[in-house]
């Protein structure tokens, strides 16, 4: 027999043994979907917050309050001075007058407040647009700023890099959480997998036995198996990626504009989607090689003879 | 041909199961096995298809020491020789045709060359009208006669048959003897292992006797049952 009519023939049987058993079979595909879930929700989420983050990130600004003593030539100076660094990607002198003008146009509620102060109470700002590459790089960033709090101009530094930083060591963990739930569970999926397969080959030992009998090889034995636990896993993940993918539609629906949606209004990337269905493949093919790796077949008569070698 | 030099097989628990046997079968030849239950019979057969390795000693079946046989050799051994049991050993979810047809399966034939070597092995099993039954819809007799056919499926050189007639009424008994013989006189060896001394002497040929593993006697009785052909022409149902 050629290796591709064993294969139809393994697959034929691997089917017939899928629908024989089906609640069994069932079991297995379920905890193989429900540890891809996991795993796929976990990586839905990060990613769509990785996503919101890098958004933010690119928008992120570092804004230097100046003191109201300081000099127009030290304002025009120091504006000079940051637009010669590699960091800063634009810097926009906001004077206190073009402050309180903003503020007025954002808040047109609240504009008496400033009115009844008497003078403008907004300092002048320097606005300054992160090239965030150069923002990664921490130790030269840091040199710059103790640099510019000492400088006598300055009033104080208001800086988001600290709450996107702590943001993004969210995401970091989240993805480890999600990377080491999923992989717990997918451990736990293949034990299924093994012990289904198992149960299984129990369930066909006579004809196992007879098939050995006649002189079949050890392929053609464990090839239906293998093809199960790979059927298995394929049905797991294809189980998985359905499910996120309704989640996913559910909370665009439901909860468009809220906040949660964000989390979820992108999808997995088709590779993603590949590589969930193709875990489940190969989670179903290592539970399957694992359970019949032993002399868990039996053999030809009532009594083991070969094992005792 | 099968040759056994010294062989003695010793169980892990430490049972003897064949002790210090010498012998040599021809090809073609017809044998008796004998001997109480637990004389090693079974294992004397397992031996020769390789379900057991003997523990001291060596085997020879058609010329190829089986006794130091790689283990991912045997299949191809187990397609030269046929093996008959007291239960059959039938798939029962299986059709007839099904049951008789798994070497071809893995060897690959066509369905219709399937098809047409179990009709012609099931006719010559007398069973051919059956190819879509169902074992437990055939009687214990019937059910025989298809893992004979199973056995003779793929033409092995050897048949050994391990109390095939022990299930069966003595005509079943018979009628199955009769169509072992048969096979035996188309030029198959035959090892047919019963403790039932009256099927013996009514056949005849070579009988070998064990006893706790070892081999008590070798001799020959006149052939009696069955004159030859008449074997599956005097069958009727
Ligand atoms: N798998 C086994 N493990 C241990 N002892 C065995 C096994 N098979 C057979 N024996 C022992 O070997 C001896 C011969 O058994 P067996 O070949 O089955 O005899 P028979 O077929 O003549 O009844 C018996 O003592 C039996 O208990
Ligand atoms: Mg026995």
């Amino acid at each position: 027999m050629s290796f591709f009519q064993a294969l139809g023939y393994f697959t034929r049987e691997a089917f017939l043994s899928l629908v024989r058993s089906w609640k069994i079979s069932l079991l297995a595909v379920l905890t193989i979907a429900v540890s891809l879930i996991l795993g796929g929700v976990f990586l839905l989420v990060s990613g769509n917050l990785r996503h919101v983050v890098e958004g933010w990130k690119s928008e992120s600004k570092v804004v230097i309050y100046l003191r109201a003593e300081a000099s127009g030539s030290e304002t025009v100076r120091m504006t000079r001075a940051l637009e010669e660094t590699d960091w800063a990607l634009d810097v926009e002198l906001v004077s206190a007058e073009t402050a309180h003008r903003r503020f007025r146009r954002a808040f047109p509620s609240l504009s008496d407040l400033l009115e009844g102060w008497g003078e403008n109470p907004l300092p002048t700002s320097i606005e300054v647009g992160l090239d965030w590459q150069q923002f990664e790089d921490r130790p030269a960033l840091e040199a710059a700023f103790a640099e510019l709090r000492a400088d006598p101009a300055v009033s104080m530094i208001d800086d988001d890099r600290d709450w996107l930083n702590q943001l993004e060591a969210v995401v970091f963990v989240l993805e480890a959480l999600g990377l080491v739930l999923g992989a717990i569970l997918l451990v736990t999926a293949i034990f299924t997998i093994s012990s289904v397969i198992r149960l299984t080959a129990f369930l066909y030992r006579e004809e196992i036995a007879v098939m050995r009998l006649v002189g079949a090889t050890e392929f053609f034995i464990r090839g239906p198996f293998y093809v199960e636990g790979l059927m298995q896993g394929l049905l797991g993940g294809a189980v998985a990626v359905t499910a996120l993918f309704g989640a996913h539609l559910l909370v665009l629906e439901r909860y468009a504009g809220a906040p949660l949606s964000l989390l979820a209004s992108r999808f997995l990337a088709p590779i993603e989607l590949l590589a969930l269905i193709g875990l489940g493949g190969l989670a179903g093919l290592v539970g399957a090689v694992t359970s019949l790796r032993r002399e868990s077949l039996g053999q030809t008569a009532e009594t083991p003879g070969w094992a005792e070698g | 041909m099968i040759e056994f030099f010294r062989v003695t097989k010793r169980y892990a628990g430490g049972q003897i199961g064949l002790d210090g046997v010498d012998l040599r079968i021809d090809p073609g030849q017809m044998v008796f096995l004998t001997g109480p239950s637990g004389a090693g019979k079974t294992t004397f057969l397992k031996l020769i298809y390789c379900e057991e390795m003997p523990s001291s000693g060596n085997i020879l079946v058609n010329g190829r020491n089986v006794s130091s046989l790689p283990r991912s050799k045997v299949p191809y051994l187990r397609r030269t020789i046929g093996v008959v049991f007291q239960s059959f050993r039938l798939i029962p979810r299986k059709t007839v045709f099904e049951n008789v047809c798994y070497l071809p399966r893995i060897l690959g034939l066509s369905s219709r060359e399937q098809k047409k070597l179990a009709f012609e092995t099931l006719r010559q099993v007398g069973l051919a009208h059956r190819l879509n039954a169902f074992p437990l819809q055939l009687s214990g007799g019937e059910q025989q006669r298809v893992a004979i056919a199973r056995a003779l499926i793929n033409r092995p050189e050897i048949l050994l048959a391990d109390e095939p007639t022990g299930n069966l009424d003595p005509e079943l008994s018979d009628e199955i003897m009769r169509l072992i013989l048969d096979i035996h006189l188309r030029g198959t060896t035959v090892i047919f292992a019963t403790h039932d001394r009256d099927l013996i002497q009514r056949v005849g040929r070579r009988v070998l006797t064990l006893d706790q593993g070892k081999l008590i006697d070798d001799y020959e009785l006149p052939s009696g049952l069955a004159a030859e052909t008449e074997a599956t022409d005097g069958e009727q149902k």
